[in-house]
């Protein structure tokens, strides 16, 4: 095997060789962040596409005139970064040898089959009926598992972890991601009512000021 | 001779254009609207305009002021109607109100003329003594109501009143044209069964054997059943309890209180029903006046008191599906009274927003109309009850003491015809009337579906696919979807197998090839580069496609 290989052929090797691939992109030290960023971007154009695309008895969401992309950003992007930023944070207390970078690049590259799954799976509801759509249903599924199975892989070649001690961290980075988000949210209405705190009185002194 | 043509060509323009004018109807005083798919009130078509409404100088009630009048009561007796809380239209076709407030009943016929003015029931076969809900006992006026609420007159023209404060249903028939004679009376069942105090019977109404099914709105198992005799029978059709948080909560608790918090927690009981109706099958309706309950709102049962009212699976809820707040207040549909037309028609009447909602015998929504403002005509106050006859629909309003009349419009009229073939399954014939419908209308919601339907019958799969897709009813869509795959692949399929097969034997020609060395590698690189090359011209004039068409298809 020729380990000398382009960035998008590495991709195409993490997928093809899920126990083997990351230990090999980590020897190589290969991997981009360009290509991490890209594919985390077809992770949220998967997700819009699946929403409003479709055979009709399939996604009849889809047909509708309203479509907020704010959920699905958060979905695909946010859910990304805190992942990320959740993973690292834990695994550097837990002994971890991979660093944010490597976290981001090996997360976004195990999104791959996830990303297709939902692509193809969509494309081809436009031929099955409601009887068939088992067939949808697996290469939802099969892509789904296909990630989840490079995802600890990833983690483990990254981190360097036996098998046991990825399941768990693992889990507490969902754990620490939910915290995030729950903290972002806060942040947010806080800042809310701060701006609306500070509206108030600026309309009031307008009130003042001109009468 | 050319003059002449000229001349007669435009007589025929003028008077084609006259009739086009005289086409054009009155315009209501309020915006009818329909539901879509996504339960959004659209504008639609008014289905029924207001022809007439009936007040008692209409109907000619000075007369029972008259001495020199058949239907002279006394010199003070009130003329108007007061608080009116129900009607009835016979088999016959006559009109029976129940003139509450003035404990009498009114009759006249479809054009209201005054037929009897029932103020005097004599007959009664003895004195009876009932209990109220505070324990004291009073006598039974027994020559005369006392508020009556509810009647029922089966076709030999015997009326069953629901005398609420005497606390019985009175069975009589007319004598004279002021008076009518008791034939029985039905009086509080004396049995354990019965748990409640009084009987303050609301509504009342007669199956085809006679059977008596009482409303008393302190009672919640149901409708009491009396036999013809005059015997209690027991408790028919009861609602079931709403699932609610709370219900489920006291469950859970039920579980593992002690007896005694038991017996402190709240019990959970169904809602009795407000109103009831009975179709020419047999088949009672009744319906249920709680704002927003969507548990046995509406129910069709059989004589055995089971609910068999066909539900498609987003359309149990009935009325308007959700509540308004305007200025403090909410308004919350109230369903208040039920009327089945000869043709299967279910008509609910809102308390609340004054509007008539009309179904078809499996629900789907058809037409609303009515509404609240009372100072207008087709406006209402308190409506209290509706009654179908012919195709007419009748409001009657207890404040206004009045009647109004709605009747059906062209519009309305394609709804019925189409809608009834539909629901035989005649889809094809339906096929024009649902046309006209949609002319008028291009969003109501049944039309689309029938279209859909006709269209599938027709085999004409991509029509059908079109119409349920504007229907957004996806099981249809699915069914044509597949007929028109079925199609295509059973009309192309050799050429489908072909292409295939050649696209094999491509492939494997050239792995022989390359193996044998016979084609470079650099020539199969610049093929795969036209190949993109080719991918990337057809996605660019897909993208325009795109852009010119908005989303596709």
């Amino acid at each position: 095997m020729i380990y000398d290989m382009k960035p998008w052929a590495w991709v195409k090797h993490v997928i093809f060789h899920p126990t083997e691939g990351f230990e090999d992109m980590r020897w190589k030290k290969a991997g981009s962040l360009k290509i991490a960023f890209f594919i985390v971007f077809l992770l949220f154009a998967s997700q819009v596409f699946s929403s409003r695309y479709g055979g009709f008895a399939f996604n009849p969401r889809g047909y509708s005139d309203v479509f907020n992309i704010v959920p699905i950003l958060v979905q695909s992007v946010a859910y990304y970064a805190t992942w990320v930023v959740a993973n690292w944070s834990l695994c550097t207390l837990f002994d971890g040898e991979g660093n944010m970078r490597r976290v981001a690049i090996y997360s976004a590259y195990a999104l791959v089959p996830f990303i297709i799954g939902n692509f193809l799976s969509t494309a081809i509801s436009y031929f099955l009926t409601l009887d068939e759509s088992i067939w949808y249903t697996a290469i939802y599924q099969i892509g789904l598992w296909w990630s989840v199975i490079l995802m600890i892989f990833g983690m483990k070649a990254c981190h360097q972890y036996n098998f046991t001690v990825t399941i768990v961290t693992m889990i507490f980075t969902v754990v620490g991601m939910l915290i995030i988000l729950i903290l972002l949210a806060l942040i947010m209405s806080l800042f809310q009512q701060v701006y609306v705190f500070f509206a108030t009185i600026y309309t009031e002194i307008l009130y003042r000021v001109r009468s | 001779m050319k003059l002449k043509r000229i001349i007669a060509v435009l007589i025929a323009a003028a008077l084609s254009l006259t009739f086009m004018c005289a086409t054009v109807s009155a315009v209501d005083p309020y915006t009818t609207y329909n539901y879509d798919a996504w339960w959004n009130a659209i504008p639609s078509q008014a289905g029924y305009e207001v022809i007439q409404t009936v007040t008692y100088r209409d109907i000619g009630l000075e007369r029972v002021r008259d001495p020199s009048s058949e239907f002279f009561i006394s010199e003070t007796e009130n003329v108007n109607f007061s608080d009116m809380k129900d009607f009835f239209i016979s088999p016959k076709g006559e009109m029976y109100i129940v003139d509450t407030g003035n404990n009498r009943i009114v009759k006249t016929d479809m054009d209201f003329n005054l037929l009897a003015v029932y103020k005097n029931f004599p007959g009664s076969t003895s004195k009876h003594i009932v209990v109220d809900d505070q324990g004291n006992e009073m006598e039974v006026d027994a020559d005369n109501l006392k508020a009556p609420y509810g009647i029922f007159v089966d076709e030999d023209d015997v009326m069953y009143i629901a005398d609420r404060d005497n606390q019985r249903i009175v069975k009589c028939v007319g004598e004279t044209a002021t008076s009518a004679r008791i034939l029985q009376e039905y009086y509080k069942p004396e049995t354990p069964l019965y748990e409640s105090q009084s009987f303050y019977c609301t509504k009342v109404l007669v199956d085809s054997a006679k059977n008596v099914y009482v409303i008393c709105p302190a009672v919640n198992k149901g409708a009491i059943m009396f036999s013809d005799s005059g015997s209690f029978v027991g408790f028919y059709g009861a609602n079931r309890v709403e699932v609610t948080a709370e219900v489920i909560r006291n469950k859970l608790w039920r579980k593992i209180a002690s007896e005694e918090q038991i017996a402190s927690l709240t019990k959970s009981t169904p809602v009795e029903y407000a109103n009831f109706d009975i179709d020419d099958e047999g088949f009672i309706y009744t319906v249920t006046e709680v704002a927003n309950a969507s548990t046995d709102a509406v129910k069709k049962m059989n004589p055995a008191g089971y609910n068999i009212l066909e539900r498609t699976a987003d359309n149990n809820q009935f009325g308007d599906q959700i509540s308004v707040t305007y200025n403090g207040t909410t308004y919350a549909t109230r369903l208040t009274d039920i009327a089945v037309s000869d043709d299967h028609f279910i008509n609910i009447l809102d308390y609340t927003s004054g509007r008539v909602f009309q179904y078809d015998e499996r629900c789907n929504q058809l037409l609303i109309f009515g509404f609240d403002q009372e100072e207008q005509r087709g406006g209402f106050s308190n409506p209290n009850a509706i009654e179908t006859w012919g195709d007419n629909i009748y409001v009657l309003d207890g404040r206004n003491a009045d009647i109004t009349v709605f009747g059906m419009t062209e519009f309305g009229s394609y709804v019925h015809r189409a809608i009834a073939l539909h629901n035989q399954g005649l889809y094809e014939e339906a096929y024009d009337l649902w046309k006209e419908v949609l002319k008028r209308d291009g969003s109501f919601y049944m039309g689309l579906v029938g279209v859909s339907k006709a269209l599938y019958n027709q085999d004409d799969y991509k029509g059908a696919m079109k119409y349920s897709k504007l229907a957004f009813y996806s099981d249809e869509y699915d069914k044509a979807f597949e007929a028109n795959r079925q199609e295509g692949l059973r009309n192309n399929f050799t050429l489908y197998v072909v292409v295939i097969i050649i696209l094999v034997v491509i492939y494997f020609v050239i792995k022989i090839l390359q193996k044998k060395g016979k084609i470079p590698r650099r020539l199969i690189a610049t093929g795969v580069g036209k190949i993109a090359d080719g991918c990337k011209n057809l996605a660019v004039s897909v993208v325009d496609k795109v852009k010119k068409g908005g989303k596709g298809k």
